[in-house]
């Protein structure tokens, strides 16, 4: 609660204040710290490991029944924490943290790709000409209806094979999933430059491009930051199908789609092998989105939480109501 | 077939275009699946699971397959050895014997009274046909019916078989078919009923291998309908076609009346009724086949075969691990270079690699060693291939990197050397990306950087295939029509095979006088036995060419369910033979 005596919060201070007190949103961004700070160290920790995520085991693996891992837990040692993959005896431990550097690596790059694309676009068509608004709208209608995972299969398949391959998922990913957040910043932009200040701003002599970057673009963060946030599990999600299609990173790099692709035959004989990315993924996409719901809360404390968890909307509004009173 | 690995395999000797060679290898995958089918115990000759082993008559069999069986017309069908489903109904002039094991290997006579009385040079060849044959409608088979059969295995409206005809027959290269060339072929003469005569242009010694496939089923000019004779074919075999629903998805036989043990040796025809369910997911197949329930327990596969997973699970499991079958079938994958590229001009480098692959891990892709053989020869290891034991560059169990490193040297890459594998991107265990990873890790021990390429499945089999663009370093299958040498060596290694302007199949584009006139001589012997030690003695020498590295022979494992009886897996198929089983 605030003293009434101190004047109104700035944005981002407000901003961090609410999200502050959402747990849930708290939990979940200290687990996509974790998360990326695993990602950054692989080398690191597989060093401790003492493992590497290609380096074959034939030994580790029992040839005569199809090339499962030797010993109970799917082969988990001392040497081999998580195990080994069935079938080559690559080490799990290793495979899973490189894998979460190509996971999130590819969906934060891609989101950035759709981010820049959408806010370009979308401020374009708002501020533009009557037929610039026409011509873009049209377009990012038709790009929202393409379905996404046929655009980037296609696309996907006629790229040379020497292009390194994350990035180019990053890269097609990007290019086609920006339809929604073109449209929401078109929207958002519409209304802002009707506002006065947005107006006086123009009787002053500003350029449009002043206009856009001064007075526009922080009125449009808030929902932009919201629907990043969202935008980047859902990208986690689509890179996985890619992988698990065939179409993703190659191997033998690994990425947790491509281990479930591998994994999925292997459900009875060596369960973990298909648990462990199905777990990464399933813990990754969930905080990321718990997170996401939160800063959308946090920018919005209108807006009710979509996720009605542990958002601390009781708290919020007694906050809020301590503070007019 | 087997995991799909018939696919890209069965490939003819020669094929004028990568089209043609398309549309058949897609025969070949729906004949031979057809055809094929593999189970039975452990050991080879066991006969039953559990219980009462005698088999006997009645009953009904139900086939779980993967694939249909697609355009039911012997002159359509691409088989090997006549097939599994269609030789239930298509008799041929011989046929393959219906034994377990090595002796599954041989051609044995089946319309015809022996395999075949060949002149000197074996370019004549004459069969006469046993006594009291007859079709599903009591008529009588003649030796004009079996002409005919083949005639319109020549229509274009009726391909899908083997181009071996069109190149042996005298005159039939450019051979339309009975519904456009009336007069028909001359270059097969039936002097009475009971005779046919073949004139080759060539000598061909395995034309008795050739006399097994479903172009050589009597087909009785009066019923043909052409393109719709698939429909109904008239059966001589103790099975004739009383449903087929969408174009073979589901096929049902019952009982030829008009069939007779006495003149059939082969097929034992146990069941009643063969019901054949097509379209399933290899995963149900196998799921329903150890669930065993209902009708499933008198089921098998001719076309799905254990993966490793399954195979993890089924052997923790006795009663499952007692209803798989083990089979064998002529059959090499392995590492194919091109000289005319570098560094791979240099055989020193293909050496090398030869030392330094590291076969324990590359079965272990395969499936493990219950699903793969390790390989060191290009000829399968089976006696009726000529199989001739070598090793020219042992690597033993897990690579030699240290001999590969010094070729390396003395080659001039003392640094190390990378290069890129071409591979598919089928999920097919064989020419797919989980080999080629593990042939990457054993090369980097050598020092040698390994760069993949993953192709599409029809763009790498048409790079692989095209002089032009053919990689410098890829892998490959290959399979054979029929058990024997021949068919294995020949369109690999001969010289005069390589195709400029289409299908190539000699991707290691050899032409050594020495090789091809062995081949001609072989091609002269009548003596099978003769001519598969030959065959081997040849394979030996090709192989210190280093121009394919041999990576294993598959194994195939199938499982059957609970109430199925004498199994018989004959090394010709590698699969359980559907004539011989019982359900009662």
């Amino acid at each position: 609660m605030t003293d009434p005596a101190v004047p109104a919060a700035s944005g981002a201070r407000q901003f961090w204040r609410r999200l502050r007190t959402q747990r849930a949103a708290l939990a979940a961004a200290g687990v996509v710290a974790l998360l990326v700070l695993v990602a950054l160290a692989a080398p690191l920790l597989t060093a401790v490991e003492g493992q590497d995520p290609t380096t074959y085991h034939p030994s580790l693996v029992d040839s005569a029944r199809g090339g499962v891992p030797v010993g109970p837990l799917g082969g988990a040692s001392a040497d081999h924490w998580f195990g080994v993959e069935p079938q080559t005896g690559r080490d799990l431990f290793a495979r899973l943290v490189y894998g979460a550097r190509v996971s999130l690596g590819v969906a934060l790059a891609a989101t950035v790709v759709q981010v820049a694309i959408g806010i370009t676009l979308g401020v374009a068509a708002a501020l533009g000409k009557r037929w610039v608004d026409q011509l873009l709208s049209r377009f990012t209608d038709v790009m929202v209806a393409m379905p996404l995972m046929i655009m980037a299969l296609a696309l996907l398949a006629i790229v040379p094979a020497s292009f390194p391959r994350p990035v180019l998922v990053a890269l097609v990913i990007g290019l086609i999933g920006w339809g929604n957040i073109a449209r929401i910043v078109r929207a958002q932009t519409l209304t802002l430059k009707e506002l006065d200040y947005v107006a006086a701003a123009r009787l002053s002599g500003w350029g449009t491009w002043s206009i856009a970057r001064r007075e526009l673009l922080p009125g449009i963060a808030a929902p932009v930051i919201t629907y990043a946030a969202l935008l980047v599990p859902t990208n986690i999600t689509v890179e996985a199908a890619l992988s698990f299609l065939g179409v993703g990173v190659k191997p033998p790099t690994p990425s947790w789609g491509q281990m479930l692709t591998a994994a999925d035959v292997w459900y009875q004989a060596a369960p973990q092998y298909l648990l462990l990315p199905a777990g990464a993924l399933f813990v990754t996409v969930l905080a990321l989105t718990v997170l996401g719901d939160g800063v959308r809360t946090a920018l919005d404390p209108r807006a009710a939480s979509r996720l009605r968890v542990g958002t601390g909307r009781r708290q919020e509004s007694k906050a809020a109501g301590g503070g007019t009173a | 077939m087997v995991r799909d690995a018939f696919r890209e395999v069965v490939f003819p000797m020669r094929q004028p275009s990568v089209t043609a060679r398309r549309v058949a290898a897609a025969s070949v995958s729906l004949v031979l699946a057809a055809g094929a089918t593999a189970c039975g115990p452990e050991d080879n000759d066991a006969k039953a699971a559990g219980g009462d082993s005698t088999p006997h008559k009645g009953g009904t069999l139900t086939v779980l397959n993967a694939n249909p069986q697609q355009d039911f017309d012997p002159a359509r069908l691409y088989t090997s050895g006549g097939g599994n489903v269609p030789s239930l109904v298509f008799r041929t002039l011989t046929t393959r014997n219906r034994e377990d094991g090595a002796a599954g290997a041989k051609v044995v006579p089946d319309l015809a009274t022996d395999t075949g009385r060949p002149n000197k040079d074996a370019t004549v060849w004459t069969y006469t046909l046993k006594k009291g044959l007859t079709y599903e409608d009591g008529t009588p088979i003649t030796s004009a019916d079996i002409k005919y059969g083949i005639e319109r295995s020549f229509a274009p409206e009726l391909s899908g078989g083997a181009p071996y005809l069109r190149d042996w027959l005298v005159g039939a290269a450019d051979y339309q078919g009975p519904y456009k060339d009336k007069k028909g072929l001359d270059a097969i003469e039936t002097p009475d009923e009971r005779t046919i005569v073949f004139h080759l242009n060539k000598p061909e010694g395995e034309f008795p291998y050739l006399a097994t496939q479903t172009q050589f089923t009597p087909v009785p000019k009066s019923k043909d309908t052409g393109t719709k004779y698939e429909e109904h074919p008239v059966s001589s075999g103790p099975y004739k076609v009383v449903r087929n629903d969408n174009d073979g998805e589901r096929l049902v036989l019952e009982r030829n009346p008009h069939w007779s043990a006495v003149t059939d040796a082969e097929r034992k025809a146990y069941p009643d009724k063969i019901d054949v369910r097509s379209g399933l997911d290899s995963s149900v197949i196998n799921q329903r086949l150890s669930a065993s329930q209902g009708a499933d327990a008198a089921a098998v596969t001719t076309d799905t075969n254990l993966g490793p997973a399954e195979l993890a699970k089924v052997t923790g499991d006795k009663d499952l691990a007692s209803r798989v079958g083990t089979g064998h079938f002529g059959y090499t994958n392995y590492i194919a270079f091109n000289p005319k590229t570098k560094p791979f001009d240099n055989p020193k480098v293909r050496q090398a690699i030869s030392y330094a692959i590291d076969r324990s891990s590359v079965v272990n892709a395969a499936g493990g060693s219950a699903l793969a053989e390790p390989a060191t020869t290009f000829l399968p290891d089976q006696k009726s291939f000529g199989y001739t034991p070598y090793d020219h560059f042992p690597a033993g169990k897990a690579g030699d990197a240290a001999k590969a490193k010094e070729l390396l040297k003395e080659a001039g890459y003392a640094k190390g050397l990378t290069v890129t594998l071409t591979h598919s991107n089928a999920k097919d265990f064989e020419t797919s990306p989980e080999i080629a990873t593990a042939i990457q890790d054993a090369l980097k021990k050598a020092g040698i950087t390994v760069k993949l390429q993953g192709l599409e499945e029809n763009d790498y089999s048409d790079k692989i295939h095209d002089v032009k663009a053919e990689p410098g370093f890829f892998l490959a299958h290959w399979g054979a029509d029929w058990p024997s040498g021949g068919p294995f060596l020949a369109p690999i290694f001969d010289g005069r095979q390589i195709v400029k302007d289409g299908a190539n199949f000699n991707t290691g584009q050899l032409n050594d006088t020495s090789v091809n006139d062995e081949i001609d001589a072989i091609n002269k012997l009548t003596d099978l036995d003769q001519a598969a030690e030959r065959w081997g003695a040849l394979d030996q020498k090709i192989g210190e060419k280093a121009l394919t590295v041999p990576l294993f022979h598959p194994v195939y494992k199938r499982l059957v369910g609970k109430d199925i009886k004498n199994v018989v897996i004959s090394d010709w198929t590698g699969v359980l033979d559907i004539s011989q089983v019982a359900v009662k």
